[in-house]
């Protein structure tokens, strides 16, 4: 072609040979440049961790330490003493009569942090995320050998993972209908976490704490209320000038166990509305009625959506919402109440769990003046016979030390400590691990 | 006798029927004897064993959901989640609107920027805008997606929506609440992709045109505008026609960058600013959680789906492009 012959003529090889190593050069500063950048950026999930590691610097450095001494010392002022009360009760604070081993021994705090070498996969929940990657941050410096690397895909993707045996531990909102097992044979259920689903709202000149209840937010998500002045929301607020705009409901594109709560919520507490509409009476993590307001993927794409859209009302875990800063609804509870998301309320919530299991799993609308409506455990899914018994070891060791000392990273994001009982149904359930040949890896 | 591989092919003997037989089969047979012929054999049928064993896979897994479900499985309009029903009639209808609006707004803007680039551009500027046009095709889908998330959506919502509810004659396709995702930006975010493909492949077809055909109407008066338009577009015409034909397929397939900007809303409406949602996004949104059995066999049934209008609108617009290519031939 004529161009390339006009054009050619002043370009030597030599040019070439220098123009790659330059832009290679600054193609290496500028993404340099953009790490130390977001490193320091203020909206960061890491820069919001550091934050609240400051304000709550006790139990930084309760978790990093190994007694638990430091452990029940180190609760975050800001949480009440019924998280104080739960931490790890059931765990004497003198060393256990057998030193620990790293082939097993003892499951103990003291000897949690003692483990194998080893990297570790897991795959699941997305609500649980901000807590996992926190903790595990935190196991990691306490135990130098254990890599944990947690794909937060969604509590579906984390339940078909871990019965498939491709990744080591699975984290699901909602527990597998028992007896659950795999191609590995049977799954224990741990529950790790203890948190609770934000209703969020972006309304500007209404503060935070607008009262809503079942039929309402029925209502909202069924497209029957369609202005934040309508008569319902005016009912229960009678003292809040709400304006005009027009509510824009938002729900999860894909599942979530934020979803199945509010299901549940409003299964149990919205009427014959929500009953005979799609949503039926059963509830689903794919959330039913997908023909009114817009649909988002995971808690992110809702927390963004529900930050760039004013009127808009949607349901994302209450870790993000905190950290988001959102104005959340007080939802009316059992007992009557009003009550706003928060750790006390959470934990409330947490502590009606009597006879938790992983076929009685259901806290949502639980009764008690203080108790807030829509919480839920997170449980952990891993092999009862594990065929790699150091891998057994050090996921026993792992989710031991998670669910006692890791519990005051839960606080500092906004999910509550487990309660006492809890965390004993935790370490019963994590005393069932084998080996390959059907012995107990953990002697008490 | 060994039977290697790389044997050559025998002699033919002096037997009539046997000496015809080998004639012909020496005629067919090229250099490199046995070998080449198996290896030819063995591409093409790998390739069409891919291929086929692709559709075969997909269209068994969707059987389970197909029968239980019915042949209103592929038009359904209801979503029940408990049942594992999905409205794959909603589905296609946001693919064909989605695709529709983004080839509306990406082949006129298209064609012209290829005319402008094969014919008036200067030199020192074709070059670099080329590769800027090519550089849009290489962002991933995902990036354009959050693009279109985070900065699309907000100027969509105040901007651009209330600017065509406003517009009188369109109310019929422009009406509903603002909300930000919706077909339209699905529609303009599937144009920002298809673009690069529309124009790299018209401008290739217009700068193939003969020159001899661009100095004719040049001779005959016309103006560099009527150039292009009597004698660059008919003449780069089958190009321009197999452009738009692969921008079209791209766009019905694009699943993340759809399900981030559309809304994703299950419901049948014909407002372009209403959310909704496309097969692409369905499948996306849908099969990694979707639970062994009728679910996960309802969602490949999406797939499916999908294969089967892409073929059908490719296979359709060639046969459309070629019977009216054979009308107007003299």
């Amino acid at each position: 072609m004529v161009e390339h012959g006009a054009k050619g003529a002043g370009r030597g090889p030599g040019d070439h040979g220098r123009r790659p190593r330059r832009t290679g050069l600054a193609l290496t500063a500028a993404t340099a440049l953009a790490l130390a950048a977001s490193a320091c950026g203020s909206s960061s999930p890491t820069a919001a961790r550091h934050h609240t590691a400051s304000t709550t610097t006790t139990a930084a450095t309760g978790a990093a330490s190994t007694t638990t001494t430091a452990a029940t010392g180190a609760a975050p002022a800001s949480t009440t003493t019924v998280a104080k009360a739960s931490a790890p009760a059931s765990h004497s604070t003198t060393p256990p009569s057998a030193a620990c081993s790293t082939s097993g021994g003892p499951l103990s705090a003291a000897c949690d942090t003692k483990s194998p070498s080893l990297q570790v996969t897991g795959a699941g929940a997305n609500s649980i995320q901000p807590f996992f990657t926190r903790a595990f941050y935190f196991y990691n410096q306490a135990d130098h050998g254990v890599n944990v690397n947690y794909s937060p895909a969604g509590s579906s993707v984390g339940v078909s993972d871990i019965q498939q045996n491709t990744v080591n531990f699975g984290d699901s909102e909602i527990p597998i209908k028992t007896p659950a097992t795999g191609t590995g044979g049977a799954i224990l259920q741990v529950p790790v976490d203890l948190g609770g689903v934000a209703l969020s709202y972006n309304l500007p000149g209404v503060s935070g704490g607008l009262k809503l209840d079942g039929p309402t937010v029925a209502g909202i998500f069924l497209g029957t209320i369609k202005a934040w002045n309508d008569q319902a929301i005016k009912a229960l607020n009678p003292g809040v000038s709400l304006p005009s705009t027009a509510v824009v409901a938002v729900h999860r594109a894909d599942s979530s166990g934020p979803g199945y709560d509010l299901d549940q919520y409003l299964i149990d507490t919205g009427g014959s509305a929500w009953t005979s509409s799609a949503a039926g009476t059963t509830p689903s993590t794919k959330w039913p009625v997908a023909s009114v307001g817009v649909g988002q993927q995971l808690n992110t794409g809702v927390a963004n959506y529900i930050q760039q859209t004013p009127g808009a009302i949607g349901y994302v875990e209450y870790a993000y919402s905190l950290q988001a800063g959102f104005t959340n609804a007080a939802l009316k509870n059992k007992s009557g109440g009003f009550v706003t998301p928060s750790q006390s309320g959470i934990a409330a919530a947490g502590a009606q769990a009597a006879g938790l299991s992983a076929s009685n799993f259901n806290i949502v609308n639980g009764p008690g003046s203080g108790t807030y409506p829509l919480a839920n455990f997170s449980w952990t899914l891993i092999y009862q016979k594990q065929a790699n018994a150091t891998l057994g070891v050090v996921l026993g060791k792992l989710f031991d030390w998670v669910t006692t000392t890791g519990q005051n990273q839960a606080a500092a994001l906004g999910y509550s400590p487990l309660p006492a009982n809890v965390v004993a149904l935790a370490h019963q359930t994590l005393l069932q691990l084998q080996n390959a040949a059907g012995k107990a890896l953990f002697s008490s | 006798m060994s039977s290697s591989l790389l044997e050559e092919v025998p002699p033919p003997r002096l037997d009539p029927v046997r000496g015809v037989r080998e004639a012909l089969r020496r005629r067919h047979a090229r250099p490199g004897g046995r070998l080449y012929a198996t290896l030819r054999w063995a591409g093409a049928g790998v390739f069409a064993a891919l291929v086929l064993g692709l559709v075969i896979s997909l269209v068994w897994s969707s059987s389970d959901a197909v029968r239980h479900f019915g042949p209103g499985f592929f038009w359904s309009g209801t979503y029940d989640a408990a049942k594992d029903e999905y409205p794959t009639g909603v589905f296609i209808v946001g693919t064909l609107v989605t695709t529709a609006v983004a080839l509306v707004l990406a082949v006129p803007v298209g064609l012209c920027a290829a005319a402008f680039l094969s014919e008036l551009a200067p030199r020192w500027l074709a070059a670099p805008l080329s590769v800027a046009v090519d550089l849009i095709a290489a962002v991933p889908s995902i990036v354009v997606g959050l693009w279109g998330l985070l900065v699309l959506t907000p100027v969509f919502r105040d901007h651009v929506e209330p600017f065509f509810k406003s517009v009188p004659v369109l109310e019929w396709l422009f009406h509903g609440q603002a909300l930000g995702p919706s077909m339209l930006l699905a529609g303009v975010v599937l144009a920002v992709m298809i673009l690069p493909t529309v124009v790299a492949l018209s401008r290739t077809a217009m700068r193939g045109v003969a020159v001899a055909d661009r100095e004719a109407a040049r001779a005959l008066g016309a103006t560099r505008w009527q150039v292009v338009r009597t004698a660059v577009v008919p003449g780069a015409r089958t190009g321009i026609e197999a452009a738009v034909i692969l921008a079209t397929g791209r766009a019905m397939g694009e699943t993340i960058a759809v399900a981030m900007v559309i809304g994703n809303n299950y419901s049948f409406t014909h407002s372009l600013l209403a959310p909704g949602a496309t097969l692409g996004s369905a499948i996306i949104n849908n099969f990694a959680e979707a639970s062994p059995g009728i679910d996960r066999s309802a969602v490949i049934g999406l797939v499916v789906t999908l294969l089967v209008i892409t073929a059908l609108v490719n296979v359709g617009g060639q046969l459309l492009l070629r019977a009216r290519a054979r009308a107007e031939r003299p």
